[in-house]
This record gives C-alpha cells, structure tokens and sequence, in this order.
C-alpha cells in the first residue's frame, strides 16, 4: 500500500460518519506567540553538526551517520512536515513547536530531551537553523500565524470515557489503532509514511511511547492538529464538538497501563490447580513485573531496530508445578507466512546450578557456562536447547515444559509450565524462596525478525515466593502489645498518684 | 518558648529527618541514616534534660495525656499511636521484602597489567592513545571519524549527548556509564578505558561481576584504531580530558 492509499484511507475513516465538514464549527485558535531570541545562524549551524548531524545529517535529510541504525528514522528536514505542533493539520509548525520538540524530545524514539544537555538560547538557535533545510521555502513564505487554542480540559469521568469509547468505536480509530488500543487494526501492517518508511500506529496502552506526550491535552492535540505526514490525521472535521474530542482523548489516556519494573519476578503461591487460561482470574491477580528490551547488538547480525521494547511476565507455582506467563503486545500477529518470520518468545535460563552468583554470558551463555532456553512461536509451539554461545546450540526434549499460547487483541499471552522440582534432561531445580536466573528474548516477525535478530533483556531473577513466616507477624504484635502494657501500667500509676 | 518544648523538639526531630532523606543526594544508606537519627535524637534529650523548667515543659504534654488531663482524642491518638508505631516499626524490619540478592560490585576495577587485544598481548601501563597527535587538524579529523563510529556503535546505550541514557539504556542493570560524570571517563587514563572497550563486560575481574554487564566485547567488532578513535571522541563529546600522569607528577611538584 502506497502512502497514499492510506492517507485516503485514513481520510476516509475521518468521513466514514455523517460528516459536515462545510459547515463544521472552526477549531478556536490564537496568533502565534513570537520567538524570543533572534537568529544567529552561524551559532546554529555548529550547534547543529554538534548535537544534530549524526542522525539529521548535515543538510538536514534525515541520513546521517546513524540514521540507518535508529527505528523510527530520524526527520528529514527538507519537506518542512512535523508531526508534533499546535497548529491545524498540514500547517508549518510554530517556533515554539520545534523548540518544545528539540527541548522535550520524542518518547518511544531516539530523539532524546535536550533541554538537559543544551542551554535554552542554544535550543532557539537549533530551531532557527533547521528552517533553513525547508528546500520549498515554506518557513519563509507561508510561516504558521494560527496556533490552536487549547481550553482548560473537562474532569475525566466514567460518562467522559465511556463517550469517548463509543466515539472510537463509531470513527473507527480501531481500524489502525485495534479493538484494545495496542495498535493492532486491520489496516496496522504495512503502513508507510510519507518518505515512504514503515510506520505503525501507537499503542495506546503504552503511553510512555506517545511522541506528543501523553497528557490529556497532548492526545487532544493530537486529534486536532493530525501528526502531519503519517497516516494520522486530523479529527476536526470528523469529530468537529471540542467536548467529543476531549472524550476520546479520555478514553486513549484510559488504556495507558502504567510500566512497572524490577529485578525479581516474584511467583505467587496457590492452592490447587494453576488456571490453563491466560485470562483467568488467578492470572489477573497475580503480580507482574515489566522487563525492559534492548536490541541484540553484539552478535552478528547485529540487531538496531528492535520493534518489541518491553515484555510482561507474571508467575505462579503450588507444591507440584511452576507457570510463568509471558504478555507482549504486537499490533501484527506472524505465524511465518506471506513471507515473514513468525512472532517468537524465549526464556533463558543457566544450565544446570549456577555457581554462586556467576551467571552465563547473557546472549547464549558462553563455553564454561551453558544456558537452557525454551523458545515459543505460534507456528511450531515450544522447543527446548542448551547453548553454549551464539549459533552453539543443542536441541533438548520438551522434558516435562508445557506451553500454550494464545493472541487476542493485538496481545499475546504465553504460559510456560514445568514441574517445580527438575526438568530432564538439563534443567535447573527451582525451589520456594530460591532466587533463580532468568532472562528474557523476543521476536517480531513483521519486523524481520529471526534468529539473533531480536529483543533481549539482560539476567533477572524467579523467586517462588514462600508464605511469609509467621515468625515476621510475631515481632510486630508482641512489640506493640508490650509496648500497650507498659503504657497501661503508667497510665495506672499517674493516674491512682493523680487522684490521691 | 519553654512551654513550647515538647512541640518544637518533636519538629526539629521530624524536620531532621525529612531533611536527611529528601534533601541529601544520593539517598544516604539506611543504616547511615540511622546513626545521624541516634544522634540527633541523643543530642535533642540532653538538651531538654540540662535544664529543669525545660526538662518539665518538655514532660508535660505526655504527662497530660497519661494523666487524662489531655483532651480525649488526644489521649487515644497518643496511647494507640505509640504501640502501633512500634509494631510497625518492627513489622519494617520483619517483614521479608524478597529482593534480589544483593551482589557487590567493584565499580572501578583495578585493571590488570596486561591483557589481549586483537590477538595481541598489551602491556597496559605503557599503553597511549597513538591517535592523541599534537597535529590539531589530524586530531579533528580522527575524533570526528570517532564521532561516526560512537553513533553507529555505542550511542544506543550510552546515549545521543553522551549520558548514558540512550534508548536501549533502561534495559540494562548496571546502567550504561555515564560519560558526562566527573566519576567516569574524566577520572580514567586512556589506556583504562581501552581496556574495557575492547575486553567489554566479559574482560572484567569476577569482583566487578562480569555476567551483570552488557558492554559488548569491542576488539571481535572494532579495529584498534577504531576503538582509539571512539575514546577521542567520549572524551571531546562530553567535554571532558583524560587522567594522564603528567599531569599527576606536575601535581606532586606543587
């Protein structure tokens, strides 16, 4: 599909309800507010090729020496289209646009909060000299006078949402965005933008990714103003009421899931069966922990634009057996057709006990160290290995791991089962209050990704987590009620010496 | 002012303690914290208890509440506060928190006095930068080529302005260093720091738990010049010098 296509068909999920876009009210807007430091271009320009150069390349195409190693793309500056603005859809971006851009940088990319590192008359330089890479002169001749005006935002209430929820429904935002918001749509796959680089539409519950921010006048800025050369486009026309507007952006802001890290997946305890459904109440309840992911970068082929960022683990075990369950989020489900490697999971585990606190090479494990993985695809089911480094791989028997995976709503869940006490051939004990090493991989096959192609995390922990002792509760209550009784016989004694 | 004691005690002891958790950077260990805390809670009752009228000013309110003198919401909040502070005080320390065990690390490891690179034995102490010409053109040139060979190579993690804060850094534990920190690359020679981007996070003695790190093993991806190039540029693009010894020598003269 051609950017184009999909900018009708973006166009025409604008106007897929009843639409007056004739007689559509006008969004509010208000002059420009003017740019505080003058242009000093030779300033900018070292600025530029200090700070900028290696991504924006030298004149401001979006090639440089990094570009090819960043997902997505770094801005090719020529055409003057920005996604991120306060002005109506398909206007230059104000000054103050791209200084908040520069100073605040783009979540879920490269582009990193320079307000950090550079000084704020420094930042008014950089966006001064990155107008002049616009080869239209468009800065020049048709420079945004009109920037939306953004109202006090309504209270979020449940009404608010769920107006907001039928609104989504009703202007299909699910048709790219998908039913659950993880950007899992029927038309997610294959989307381009406008230089013709693949782009995907956002995943709602990863708000930390929003480009724009994701504050509740973010995303209604977004609505309104469109994010200018993606498949993005603006609502005004299609949802013309500011209050509707300000609904959906409540519904969006309410399918955020907050990330929450650590270095130990805590397994919970449970009496009898340990639930097979992924959805099951027992696995709602159970405490989950995000693992972040960095690109495989260190063995060939080195991997830079890793589609998968974080995966969600939750695990629970009774007196018999031991089941993690894995939930990653992937807007295109692959099960190795059309061309395209299948979606694909891994945990890593040391090779038989570790000694002491030394752990495997993280990616394989190395020639002293072995590693046992067990890997999950939906087209072959799960497969066990030992490895001894990259590509020194030996297939195991499944051994008593069990695994069953299922995709809904753009999300995968996986549970991976084994018996608590040991897995044959190979594998390690796992015991209640014992810490166990464990680590995490992940594939994204509308990515291309295969092989040592992939996401990965560096070495965590599995804890079986014993029922706390009731030793822990003893000193807590014998402390207090000593502390009672030494209160009540002083109460007595000033009290009787009170009263006589 | 005395017959306040009590109350301006209680909030020199609260203000103590606020003050040594959220204003000192970085947290203070809580063991630390304990030994400012013993003492400044030592130091408030010597205080109070030099002098009689203080001493009594300072009794007085607890003695009101024990003698039912207090108002009776007072009286409960102080009688049922007291135990339940201690239980869960206790109930702090009781309580099993289930985190990762903890694995010292030696941050700066002593580097060794020889090592392999690029299938070559290094005597590290007589190691220097070849590239650090006294050329200044030359020098450029080499740290701009170092400046593409960061950003292709090491900016994921140690990050666009050089503060270890790329997009792949969170993924990690420890974090990528910081190259803008006084206590990093600015405090090393660097023949230190070649060493541990070519032998990477495997080069590490145990006591720096190499299996914690994920910096690649750069001699198997760059050649030496490369690397050198590479360190010309950390230490230009985070605006920092390297730790030479003549510089230590002149300082010893002084």
């Amino acid at each position: 599909m051609t950017s184009i296509d999909l900018r009708l068909l973006a166009l025409a999920a604008c106007l897929a309800a009843p639409a007056f876009a004739a007689d559509a009210p006008k969004v509010k807007t208000g002059p420009v507010k003017p740019t505080p430091v003058a242009a000093d271009l030779e300033a900018g320009k070292r600025l530029y090729q200090r700070w900028c150069a290696q991504c924006h390349g030298d004149e401001g195409k979006g090639d440089g020496p990094a570009a090819d190693f960043v997902y997505p793309r770094p801005r090719d500056f020529t055409l003057a289209i920005y996604k991120v603005r306060t002005t109506l859809s398909g206007a230059l971006p104000t000054d103050h646009d791209l200084f908040n851009i520069i100073a605040k940088g783009l979540p879920g990319t490269s582009m990193p909060a320079w307000e950090k590192f550079i000084p704020e008359k420094d930042r008014w330089q950089l966006v001064h000299y990155v107008k002049t890479f616009d080869e239209l002169g468009l800065f020049k001749e048709e420079p945004a006078k009109e920037q939306v005006v953004i109202d006090a935002p309504p209270k979020v209430t449940s009404e608010l949402v769920a107006k907001g929820k039928a609104l989504y429904e009703q202007k299909k935002c699910w048709q790219c965005h998908g039913q659950g918001g993880r950007g899992d749509g029927p038309s997610a796959s294959g989307m381009k933008d406008e230089w013709g680089f693949p782009i995907r539409p956002v995943n709602f519950t990863k708000s930390w990714r929003f480009r724009a921010g994701d504050g509740l006048e973010d995303i209604y800025r977004t609505f309104t103003t469109g994010f200018n050369g993606t498949p993005m486009p603006s609502f005004v026309d299609a949802i013309p009421a500011a209050e509707d507007r300000w609904a959906l952006a409540a519904f969006v802001k309410s399918l955020a899931r907050p990330q929450k890290t650590g270095q130990v997946l805590k397994a919970g305890l449970v009496s009898g069966e340990i639930p097979a459904d992924a959805y099951a109440k027992a696995w709602e309840d159970a405490e989950f922990t995000d693992f972040p992911l960095a690109g495989q970068i260190i063995r060939e082929p080195r991997w830079f634009k890793p589609m998968h960022d974080v995966i969600t683990a939750r695990a629970l075990y009774n007196e018999r057996e031991i089941a993690i369950l894995l939930e990653w989020d992937d807007g295109t489900h692959n099960k190795g057709e059309g061309g395209k490697p299948f979606d694909q999971v891994a945990l890593q585990w040391p090779a038989g006990a570790p000694e002491g606190a030394e752990k495997p090479y993280f990616i394989h494990g190395d020639a002293k160290h072995g590693v046992e993985l067990w890997r999950w695809n939906p087209a072959q089911g799960l497969a066990r290995a030992t490895a001894n480094g990259a590509g020194k791989e030996k297939p195991l028997e499944a051994g008593g791991v069990v695994a069953q995976g299922s995709y809904r709503d753009g999300q995968y869940r996986v549970i991976l089962r084994r018996p608590l006490d040991k897995v044959s051939p190979g594998g390690t004990a796992i015991a209640p209050g014992q810490f166990v090493p464990v680590a995490f991989q992940l594939w994204d096959g509308d990515n291309g990704e295969e092989g040592m192609k992939m996401s990965l995390s560096t070495w965590y922990y599995l804890l079986p987590q014993p029922a706390t002792p009731l030793t822990a509760y003893l000193w807590p209550f014998g402390l207090g009620f000593l502390a009672l009784g030494g209160e009540v016989w002083l109460l007595r004694r000033m009290r009787r010496k009170e009263a006589a | 002012m005395v017959r306040w004691t009590f109350y301006i005690a209680l909030v020199l002891w609260l203000a103590i303690l606020v003050g040594l958790k959220l204003l000192v950077r970085p947290p203070m260990p809580v063991s630390v914290l304990m030994i400012y805390m013993t003492l400044s809670t030592l130091g408030i009752l010597v205080f109070v208890a030099a002098n009689e009228e203080r001493f009594q000013a300072f009794v007085a309110p607890l003695r009101s509440v024990f003698e039912a003198r207090a108002p009776k919401a007072v009286q409960a909040l102080v009688l049922a506060g007291i135990p339940l502070l201690i239980g869960w005080g206790a109930w702090l320390r009781t309580a099993p928190s289930w985190d990762a065990p903890f694995e010292p690390r030696v941050v700066h490891p002593e580097p060794p006095s020889a090592f392999t690179s690029h299938g070559k034995r290094i005597d590290a102490a007589a190691l220097k930068n070849p590239l650090r010409v006294g050329d200044p053109a030359k020098l450029a040139q080499y740290t701009a080529e170092g400046k593409t060979i960061y950003y292709q190579n090491c900016f994921f993690c140690h990050g666009d302005a050089l503060a270890g804060d790329g997009h792949f850094a969170n993924a990690f534990t420890p974090i990528p260093a910081n190259f803008r920190d006084v206590g990093t690359i600015s405090m090393l020679q660097e023949s230190f720091v070649y060493w541990r981007v070519a032998t990477g996070g495997p080069g590490l003695p145990k006591g720096a738990t190499p299996w914690l790190s994920a910096m690649p093993v750069w001699q198997d991806m760059l050649s030496e010049e490369d690397i050198w190039k590479a360190i010309l540029y950390i230490y230009e693009g985070s605006g920092s010098t390297p730790r030479t010894w003549e510089e230590e020598v002149k300082h010893d003269k002084h």
